[in-house]
């Protein structure tokens, strides 16, 4: 049994807490431990770094700060948490001048940027491993045709070093496959989905989304697969900001778990975009079809 | 009028060596948002190269970047291109060039809301920049759609500590500020 500590981020504990269940969930059933961040606080996402730096750095230091004291490997399953907690804990132990400012910061708060940040596919391959996967899977899920959409910060950040391909990532596609579903190659595994601009310039989302959707239409999907809640709530939004175009369910990557391991994704009322027919579309392993 | 210390100034403010760029437009060829920008992402840098200070920070360009980062990631002299349009963001409010736009508006209340509970409070601050743009019913339809299906959270979730740390936002905040 191995414990990891946990970093939810602010979108999993709202907008996206389905995911936070869906997780914790598949998780349990490998046997992996989550330990929540004690007091844990938000990272900064995108606005923080773009105001002020030091209070960027500040903001991702607390988090580090509380993971440090358990010693674990830090799980974020949210792109902008692991980028800014990730970068944040390699910036405070390799940069003097910022280990110093935050240290005096937070204070009494003590921290050296020594901890593992692990996003869900890392964890999924380093934690549990793909032999393990593929052996749990009770259901059929051939019927999914899946693109994998990683979005932009899960792999491209900047003074990182990424533990997949930066152009052209496959952690999520090994996972896939591993679960019995159809896996299709595509182009847009990394385009941006128009990240926060869909509460000041929706059109941006509308239409940066809408192309990643147009996409995996002509890449033959019926199911984009994700772990970014950002990236999994804009493509869903679709449905309103693009009604020319088909309606493929976005799906996070551990309700396809859920689908390959219990037959049903607890989470599916939540989506946007109906998941309906893929759900309907699952069976049971060696039962009978007729 | 060009101003020859604006390299050097973006250079020390971002760590980042612009004088590197030798104009290949990798930046530009790869920018999901170049084709909405006043001036693409190479000419930026071509720009700070030349000195033109008030015409790069009075563009509209650094305000519709979306820090995805891929100028960065493919620039193949290392430049941080995403970095250099945060600093640029930054130095254009201080210098009082920025155009008038949404995005410092909405950061800053994102940020706001962090500082009083810890956590951002999504609703909250998607209510407080509707009501200030004075935008009541955009998006209406959509926004319902999604509060009955859950996907905007209700309840703010507050950090214990939140004072302290609200007291570190707002200190950090002013002395970039003033």
């Amino acid at each position: 049994m191995i414990s990891l500590s946990y970093y939810p981020g602010c979108s999993l504990t709202s907008s996206s807490a389905f995911y936070d269940r869906s997780l914790r969930k598949v998780l349990t059933f490998y046997g992996v431990r989550l330990r929540e961040l004690e007091d844990w606080s938000c990272c900064g996402a995108a606005a923080a770094p773009a105001m002020n730096e030091d209070l960027a750095d500040v903001l991702s230091a607390r988090n580090i700060a509380i993971a440090e004291r358990s010693g674990l490997h830090l799980l974020a399953p949210c792109s902008a948490c692991y980028a800014r907690t990730k970068a944040g804990a390699l910036k405070i132990a390799g940069h003097r001048r910022m280990r110093e400012l935050v240290n005096e910061t937070l204070a009494p708060m003590s921290v050296s940027g020594s901890v593992e940040v692990k996003n869900i596919i890392e964890a999924f391959l380093e934690y549990v491993g793909v032999e393990r996967i593929a052996a749990s899977a009770a259901y059929d899920i051939g019927s999914i045709r899946a693109v994998p959409y990683y979005g932009c910060l899960l792999t491209r950040i900047m003074d990182v070093p990424s533990s997949d391909d930066v152009e052209d990532p496959s952690g999520m596609d090994v996972l896939l496959n591993a679960l019995g579903a159809a896996v299709l190659p595509w182009q847009f595994k990394t385009e941006c989905c128009g990240a926060g601009s869909t509460v000041t310039d929706s059109d941006r989302t509308a239409q940066l989304s809408g192309r990643i959707m147009t996409m995996a239409q002509k890449a033959g999907a019926n199911v984009i697969v994700t772990t970014c809640p950002l990236c999994q709530l804009n493509l869903d939004l679709t449905v309103h900001l693009r009604r020319d175009l088909a309606d493929i369910p976005v799906f996070f990557l551990t309700e396809i778990f859920e689908l390959a391991l219990f037959g049903s994704a607890a989470g599916s009322k939540h989506h946007l975009i109906s998941t309906a027919d893929i759900e309907g579309s699952v069976e049971i392993l060696g039962g009978d079809s007729a | 009028m060009p101003h020859p210390s604006f390299l050097d100034e973006i250079e020390t403010r971002s760590g980042v060596t612009v004088s590197e760029c030798y104009q290949c437009c990798r930046c530009t060829n790869g920018c999901p948002v170049a084709r909405d920008m006043g001036i693409v992402p190479h000419r930026v840098i071509g720009h700070i190269l030349n000195g033109q200070r008030d015409k790069v920070l009075a563009s509209t360009s650094p305000w519709k970047c979306l820090q995805c980062a891929t100028c960065s990631l493919r620039c193949p002299n290392g430049i941080d291109i995403a970095h250099v349009f945060e600093t640029l963001r930054q130095l254009a409010i201080e210098s009082g060039l920025a155009v008038k736009n949404d995005v410092w508006h909405f950061d800053h209340l994102i940020i706001d809301s962090v500082a009083r509970h810890g956590r951002l409070c999504e609703l909250a601050t998607i209510i407080r920049y509707r009501l200030s743009k004075k935008e009541f019913l955009k998006d209406a339809a959509m926004g319902l759609d999604m509060m009955k299906k859950g996907r905007i959270g209700l309840s703010s979730h507050n950090v214990r500590d939140r004072k302290r740390l609200g007291t570190v936002i707002r200190d950090m905040r002013e002395r970039r500020d003033t």
